[in-house]
């Protein structure tokens, strides 16, 4: 059976998807013939049924809303970007949002994510964090990469940390059952008025609360963010320019231009493992998280997986590859042992997909060593050479839990930081949470805070998972960046859509979860030429014979008694 | 091999060498038969110095190694670990299912994909890597000089201690495809490798790592039986006119091959691991179809997925089957007249 059930949702030439698409379904029909069916997914019914909340029922647990009046952005939010600050930051003159000290010295442990190499507990930027909010936060910073490795395990023991830091992309198979059932209800802290106590959380937008919300309680403190989608296609400016490389306007056109940059012998290679650009490109349903990836086409229940773009985004990639063009330690994938900044640095490689806070973050780690270095980030373009089609990310997708056991006063404590970290820019907390300590962390050239090397390696992640005030783009040191990663925001925000279950925090049951397993893993197969774009057709129609479609009609109804939160 | 043929086994070997050393043949060690046994008490009260010192190991292997099997009774459940903190409670509110996982997992071609590359890498292994320690161990042995040869076994088993996180990052940056010796070979006008990523020849790469890594650590426990051989064995066998490749096959091959038998035995016993750190790290690199081993399969379902109760039956199985294995090799290694893993 072919996957094209529901019609693509861009406009773009159909004979050319349906021929491609022929070709594959003639494997798929000889190798479903041939391969073992695996057992009806059995098991008991019973477990979690799952669900969201929404409406009324959310409206009882949502914490009160009191905007922050502290600073007015330079350039306001449009389109779903975040806030942007351009202007000149008075280091001196900065307020405090935080006029008593609420943490009452106890100790808290945190897991976390932590992309680069973790700093010691006893650095300055953390012993002076934990001064300034008056709790001992003692962090458990663990490999962002592989964080869901260790996820399952340390939920299952007995020996969870105070806090746990959750990224959405790592909620996969029973992780948000455990997540029900391990973490606190922070609804009696939090919920109505009882917010205000902790005026920078109040300031907290309503979306990022809404998403919060698992099992019917308020049970995370978010960390908001654009619902713009983050992956940006970074590149080498200073290259492109000196070389005479144009920015690529259609999927056809960032072909030819990687091969042309491509020299292997010269040790250049075009670009990263472009993937997730290539599902923006192609206008494929978002795959950042569960629900995102169903939504309603022409009537249907639609999974990411089931669309056509789905499998040209993929043989895109797999061309890319195929064709030489992609730096060869991205074909380690997730087995590449070393750090690729260092050779994005060297121009190794000119093109690299990768999370927009790295626009200014690559930028500042360079600029002092390598003055020329000017990195850059494309607009997405459509694939076909008009404009693109992008599914919005959740208005927040980092949450932190407060283990259940924990006591009032950790709880107390832990809100504490929270309130601390969740301070809007031009704030004393503010600069403290994302510049750190002054003289180590950063020093002020011309009344402007720029990062020191420690500063960029360790004021990074940690505290600004805990909690963070409203979407917020401001790097004093970089205000022409700032600028320009606020209005890429606003551009892409003009071409976004929201999928049917957009801003909800959806559990699903658990005895669906384990389906899309696999999901990723062969997606990075097929890409780099171990499997084929057959064996995904494969694998999406065992998926529907083994739940999905089942799946489908749980989400239908899910949608039909709750509406969609999507404008 | 039990502690109380340790003190007989070189005495042992002498006897029957020294009488058979034209035929090439010799015999695994016997037991003096003892007319009567001490009794339990005795036996106890003579040696309860040596059992005391292996308490400490017994315990630790009675609570990690022997206790946890009692968890494998998820294998037979639909186990959730997030019902409760405690591991026993979870287990006593899980439901039953008996033998559904057994079926899933029989019917699962990803299992079946792993237990295929689990067996081809152990025949690779087998035959590519299980020689090299013992050709090893001869070398070194031949090395008359006494700093020279000190030199190289430490140069040959200190890459042992290097944990896979380095080795795999220093192949990475060698072999890869952007790496030291690709860059060399697109210099002078050809491709550059791709060794690391390919699942065609990611057996013998997995392959060529341990050889690298643990050959030498392997050549510790030859070297010992090698040392225990009496130099006046070689004399007489010069003295008759015995040329050096015909000493090594009367005279060393037959000293080493108890050692042979039981680490052949343990090996087949242990078929089914094929090495656990080294491949996780590299699993993605070239694919979980060549990847995949019944320990990355195990924990990619049970770790990694939290589908604790797949992963336990496949563990289950595995576990089954190297039993199975190591009753059979331990009855071929009698068979061949050594001891085996156990005395019968």
């Amino acid at each position: 059976m072919t996957p094209n059930a529901a019609s693509p949702a861009s406009g773009s030439s159909g004979p050319s998807r349906r021929r491609f698409l022929a070709s594959t379904a003639v494997a798929t029909a000889a190798v479903a013939g041939g391969m073992p069916l695996l057992a009806a997914c059995g098991g008991s019914e019973s477990g979690s049924g799952g669900g969201t909340t929404s409406g009324r029922n959310a409206r009882k647990v949502l914490p009160a809303h009191v905007a922050s009046d502290v600073v007015t952005p330079d350039i306001p939010s449009k389109n779903g970007s975040s806030m942007g600050f351009t202007g000149k930051l008075d280091v001196d003159t900065l307020k405090t949002s935080v006029p008593t000290k609420l943490g009452k010295g106890g100790k808290v442990t945190v897991m976390s994510p932590f992309w680069g190499s973790p700093p010691k507990q006893n650095c300055a930027y953390y012993t002076a964090a934990n001064a300034m909010i008056g709790v001992d936060v003692q962090w458990q910073n663990q490999d962002g990469n592989t964080y869901d490795q260790k996820l399952g395990a340390v939920l299952a023991s007995s020996d969870i940390p105070d806090v746990v830091v959750i990224p959405s992309w790592n909620m996969t198979a029973k992780i948000p059952s455990a997540i029900i059932g391990k973490f606190a209800d922070l609804g009696p802290y939090l919920s109505g008025d009882k917010v205000k106590d902790y005026p920078n959380l109040a300031a907290i937008p309503t979306d990022a609360w809404q998403r919060s919300i698992f099992g019917g309680k308020l049970m995370g403190l978010p960390m908001p963010a654009s619902y713009v989608q983050n992956i940006v296609p970074l590149y080498r400016q200073d290259i492109f320019d000196k070389q005479g490389y144009q920015v690529p306007k259609s999927a056809d056109e960032f072909l030819s231009l990687a091969k042309e940059i491509t020299n292997a012998r010269a040790k250049r290679w075009a670009c990263g493992d472009m993937k997730w650009t290539a599902f923006n490109t192609f206008g494929v349903i978002s795959g950042g998280e569960k629900s995102l990836g169903w939504t309603m086409v022409d009537g249907r229940m639609t999974h990411r997986m089931e669309t056509p773009e789905y499998l040209e985004a993929l043989e895109w990639t797999r061309k890319l590859f195929a064709a030489g063009c992609v730096h060869p330690d991205f074909e380690l994938g997730k087995s590449q042992a070393t750090d690729p900044s260092p050779k994005f640095a060297a121009g190794e490689f000119l093109i690299w997909n990768n999370d927009i806070s790295n626009w200014y973050g690559q930028q500042a780690i360079q600029a002092t060593q390598n003055p020329g270095f000017k990195i850059w980030g494309m607009d997405i373009w459509g694939h076909d050479g008009g404009n693109p089609v992008l599914w919005a990310a959740n208005p927040a997708g980092i949450f932190a839990f407060i283990n259940k056991k924990a006591s009032a006063s950790v709880i107390h404590d832990v809100l504490s930081v929270a309130n601390v970290t969740a301070a809007p820019y031009g704030t004393k907390e503010w600069m403290m949470t994302n510049y750190g300590v002054e003289g180590t962390d950063y020093t002020l050239k011309n009344g402007v805070p720029v990062k020191t090397d420690k500063g960029n390696n360790e004021v990074a992640n940690a505290y600004v998972m805990i909690a963070s005030p409203a979407a917020t783009i401001a790097h004093p040191d970089f205000p022409d960046y700032t600028k320009a990663m606020v209005e890429w925001q606003q551009r892409m925000g003009a071409f976004t859509r929201k999928s049917s279950f957009w801003g909800l925090q959806v559990v699903e049951p658990n005895r669906y979860t384990n389906l899309t397993n696999d999901m990723e893993q062969l997606e990075d197969d097929i890409v780099r030429g171990h499997k084929k774009i057959s064996d995904m057709q494969q694998y999406i129609s065992d998926w529907k014979r083994k739940g999905g479609d089942r799946l489908r009609d749980w989400y239908k109804k899910l949608l039909d008694d709750n509406g969609s939160a999507a404008s | 091999m039990s502690h109380s043929t340790v003190p007989r086994s070189s005495a042992e070997a002498t006897t029957p060498v020294k009488a058979r050393v034209a035929s090439g043949g010799a015999t695994g060690s016997r037991a003096k038969k003892v007319p009567d046994r001490l009794s339990l008490r005795l036996r106890f009260r003579r040696d309860r110095l040596l059992i005391l010192m292996t308490v400490p190991a017994v315990v630790l292997l009675l609570v990690f190694n022997y206790l946890p099997i009692l968890g494998n009774v998820v294998a037979f459940q639909d186990y959730d670990p997030y019902v409760s903190d405690n591991g026993v409670v979870a287990i006593l509110h899980s439901p039953w299912v008996g033998l559904e996982n057994f079926q899933q997992i029989f019917a699962d071609s990803a299992f079946w994909n792993a237990v295929r590359n689990t067996l081809v890498l152990f025949f690779v292994q087998l035959v590519l890597y299980f020689p090299i320690p013992i050709l090893l161990a001869l070398l070194i042995n031949s090395v008359v000089r006494p700093r020279v040869r000190a030199l190289s076994q430490a140069i040959l088993y200190l890459p042992h201690f290097f944990s896979w996180v380095l080795v795999i990052a220093v192949f990475q940056q060698l072999f890869g495809g952007a790496g030291l010796l690709s860059q060399l070979l697109r210099q002078h006008g050809f491709d550059g490798l791709n060794i690391m990523t390919d699942p065609s020849t990611f057996k013998f790469l997995v392959t060529a790592q341990s050889v690298w890594k643990d050959a030498g650590w392997g050549i510790i426990v030859f070297l010992a039986a090698l040392a225990s051989v009496p130099p006046d064995l070689y004399e007489a066998a010069a003295m008759d006119g015995a040329g050096r490749w015909r000493r090594m096959w009367h005279v060393t091959l037959p000293a080493l091959r108890p050692v042979i038998a039981l680490l052949l035995v343990l090996r087949v016993g242990d078929a089914l691991t094929v090495g656990f750190e080294q491949i996780l790290l590299q699993r993605d690199a070239v694919g979980p179809g060549a990847g995949e081993v019944l320990d990355t399969f195990v924990w990619w379902n049970g770790v990694r997925n939290q589908d604790f109760s797949y992963a336990a039956a496949a563990g289950l199985v595995k576990g089954v089957v190297s039993i199975g294995l190591v009753l059979a090799a331990n009855k071929v290694a009698h068979l061949m007249g050594e001891q085996g893993v156990y005395k019968k």
